[in-house]
């Protein structure tokens, strides 16, 4: 389970602060499937970073799985997202100069997991996703679509329970954003819980549950 | 750790050109190292190779050397001589006498130095590492024979001399019976310009019972340098002067050689560094820029997991594989490097030299690469490792 308490995140630009977070009370409970809406400049994607140990509150706190991830120090947050969050980002951030499968293989590689047990389950994770065949290409070789399911392989790799998604149709065509919608869709099936942020009705018609964002709050 | 080499190995062959240049800057560096270090010792072992065959010698002079200059203060006696033959641990004794003479050959006159002693030991401090060219070496019973060195049948008179010639020597007709070889780099100065005749013809000759030169070796090499003083304290006595004789072991020759040439390597070395010095901030360099390149990279690697130790440990696996590189390279420039300066200056000089390449200078080579490799990837890698992940991904 996930929750936030008086979440604040305050940004210094010159003189002035910037909240980009503002007591934000939230809990997500595991194996739902939520998404966050809200126009650019809400503060969606910051939620999305303090949830997922990527950057720490100014003030207040995230709790995942009753630990609070604000006293973890910058290792125990890296292996916090490794064991229990996978990553899908709009721009699929997969590593250029490695091929499909060592980007699947990656996070396990940080978590010390064998190297032949690594590729065999890159490659089951690739199959999964309908990459069967693309396994030894490079990002460059593959279309936007292809990318992003690689990227999902990818956040799948060391069997987290969290999914966060910032805006993952995000940089493809509405068909392939369907798809994307579905596999994700289908991990919420398997029990895991997903929290996409998106500016996207349709996308967000998909998850079970909708929270609105503005000026750094969540309305409703 | 096999695949954390994987990942460098790619990202340095991403930066194909830039790592090549790195490479090569860290080389030059090496291969200055070793090539001068090389070069040093090679000419370090030509020198003191041909002295260690003398390393049971003690030269005794009656004379001072102070500085470069030598101040002779006079010639032996008999009884200097069997003084010295009554010291333990002596194994052998050869008196010379030496002076300068005018020899004439086909009319033209001119002043050589003549060298007179022992044959047999005169044999085996000038006949064995120099060689005859042509002819014999002098007999015990040869008071109207000569041996001359190259110079001397070449370059002193208008036309050459050779064996059966005669020359005219302070008044004293003598057949050449052999000529030197070119002496090598030590012996350029000992035998090429001289005339060598018997102690017998030599006295005669120069009208002198001087002994300019005692030349004693001894059993135990260790031995050599109290006996040396013990052979100066009993001349000086005789003499009644504090430096009448000197007295040197090859040994202490070799030894100053040896400090010499530590310091030459020493200065050599010191200015291959500051090539290393250079190449250093061209690693650190490369290694800033392929950070910043990389941050967006970087920031991802922490997104899915990646420690600080990780980040770190890539950055610096890549500088170091770099400078290993670059530190194999150089050590074979400078192999090369050091057998053609040796080569060149063995043919100009005319002296005989090969590099020495000591597989420690070759380790130590390398070992410098990696350790600048890793100091100057540091601070690149360490700026890396602490990124702050959300800044690093949105980085573009």
């Amino acid at each position: 389970m996930i929750r936030t308490e008086h979440l604040t995140k305050v940004y210094r630009m010159g003189e002035a602060d910037v909240y980009a977070l503002r007591e934000v009370n939230l809990e997500i409970k595991d194996g739902e499937f939520i998404a966050i809406l809200g126009p650019s400049g809400s503060g969606k994607s910051t939620l999305l970073n303090m949830i997922g140990c990527l950057d720490t509150p100014t003030s207040g706190s995230v709790f995942i799985d009753g630990i609070d991830t604000a006293s973890l120090n910058e290792n125990e947050r890296a292996e916090m997202r490794r064991e229990k969050i996978g990553f899908i980002f709009q721009q699929f951030n997969l590593i250029h100069t490695l091929n499909a499968l060592e980007n699947v293989a990656l996070p396990m590689f940080f978590a010390g997991v064998k190297r032949k047990k690594r590729l065999e389950r890159a490659e089951e994770l690739l199959v999964n996703v309908g990459l069967g065949d693309r396994m030894y290409h490079k990002p460059s070789e593959l279309s936007g679509g292809e990318q992003q399911r690689v990227a999902i392989a990818r956040a799948l790799s060391n069997d987290p329970e969290i999914i966060i998604g910032d805006e993952p149709t995000g940089n493809v065509d509405t068909e392939t954003g369907r798809a994307i919608m579905d596999i994700l869709e289908g991990l919420n099936k398997e029990g895991r819980t997903i929290i996409v942020v998106t500016h996207n009705a349709e996308v967000a018609a998909r998850a079970g549950i909708r929270k609105r964002m503005r000026d750094g709050r969540v309305l409703d | 750790m096999r695949d954390k080499f994987l990942m460098a190995y790619r990202s340095i062959r991403e930066r194909r050109t830039r790592s090549i240049l790195t490479v090569l800057g860290i080389a030059v560096g090496i291969a200055a190292i070793v090539a001068l270090m090389s070069v040093g010792y090679g000419m370090e072992e030509a020198i003191t190779s041909e002295l260690t065959v003398y390393a049971d010698v003690i030269a005794v002079f009656p004379g001072k050397i102070t500085g470069p200059r030598y101040v002779e203060l006079g010639g032996f006696t008999d009884r200097d001589v069997r003084d010295v033959q009554r010291i333990g641990g002596i194994k052998s004794i050869a008196t010379m006498t030496y002076d300068a003479a005018e020899v004439e050959y086909r009319n033209k006159r001119v002043p050589i130095f003549i060298i007179g002693g022992d044959t047999k030991e005169l044999g085996s401090f000038y006949l064995e590492p120099v060689g005859l060219k042509e002819g014999r070496w002098l007999r015990e019973n040869d008071y109207k024979a000569c041996v001359i060195g190259y110079r001397v049948a070449n370059e002193f008179f208008s036309e050459k001399v050779h064996v059966n010639d005669k020359l005219v020597i302070n008044g004293k007709k003598f057949i050449v019976v052999g000529i030197f070889e070119k002496g090598s780099m030590l012996y350029a100065n000992d035998v090429d310009p001289h005339i060598f005749l018997t102690l017998r013809a030599t006295k005669e000759v120069l009208q002198t019972h001087e002994i300019k030169h005692i030349l004693v070796r001894v059993y135990n090499i260790e031995e050599a340098e109290a006996i040396a003083g013990e052979i100066k304290e009993r001349i000086n006595a005789n003499h009644g002067l504090d430096d009448f004789a000197t007295a040197m072991t090859m040994g202490s020759v070799i030894d100053q050689i040896g400090t010499v040439f530590t310091i030459i390597r020493g200065v050599l070395v010191g200015i291959a560094a500051i090539a290393l010095v250079v190449a250093s901030t061209g690693i650190m360099n490369t290694m800033l820029m392929s950070v910043m390149e990389r941050t967006h990279e970087i920031g991802v690697m922490k997104a899915i997991g990646a420690k600080d130790s990780d980040i770190l440990s890539l950055f610096l696996l890549e500088s170091s594989m770099v400078s290993l590189v670059g530190g194999a390279v150089g050590c074979g420039f400078g192999v090369i490097v050091a057998e053609v300066i040796s080569f060149c200056a063995s043919t100009a000089l005319g002296i005989e030299m090969t590099a020495v390449v000591k597989p420690a200078v070759l380790f130590g080579g390398i070992a410098v690469a990696m350790v600048v490799g890793v100091l100057s990837g540091l601070y690149p890698a360490r700026n890396a490792s602490m990124m702050s992940p959300v800044e690093a991904v949105r980085y573009e």
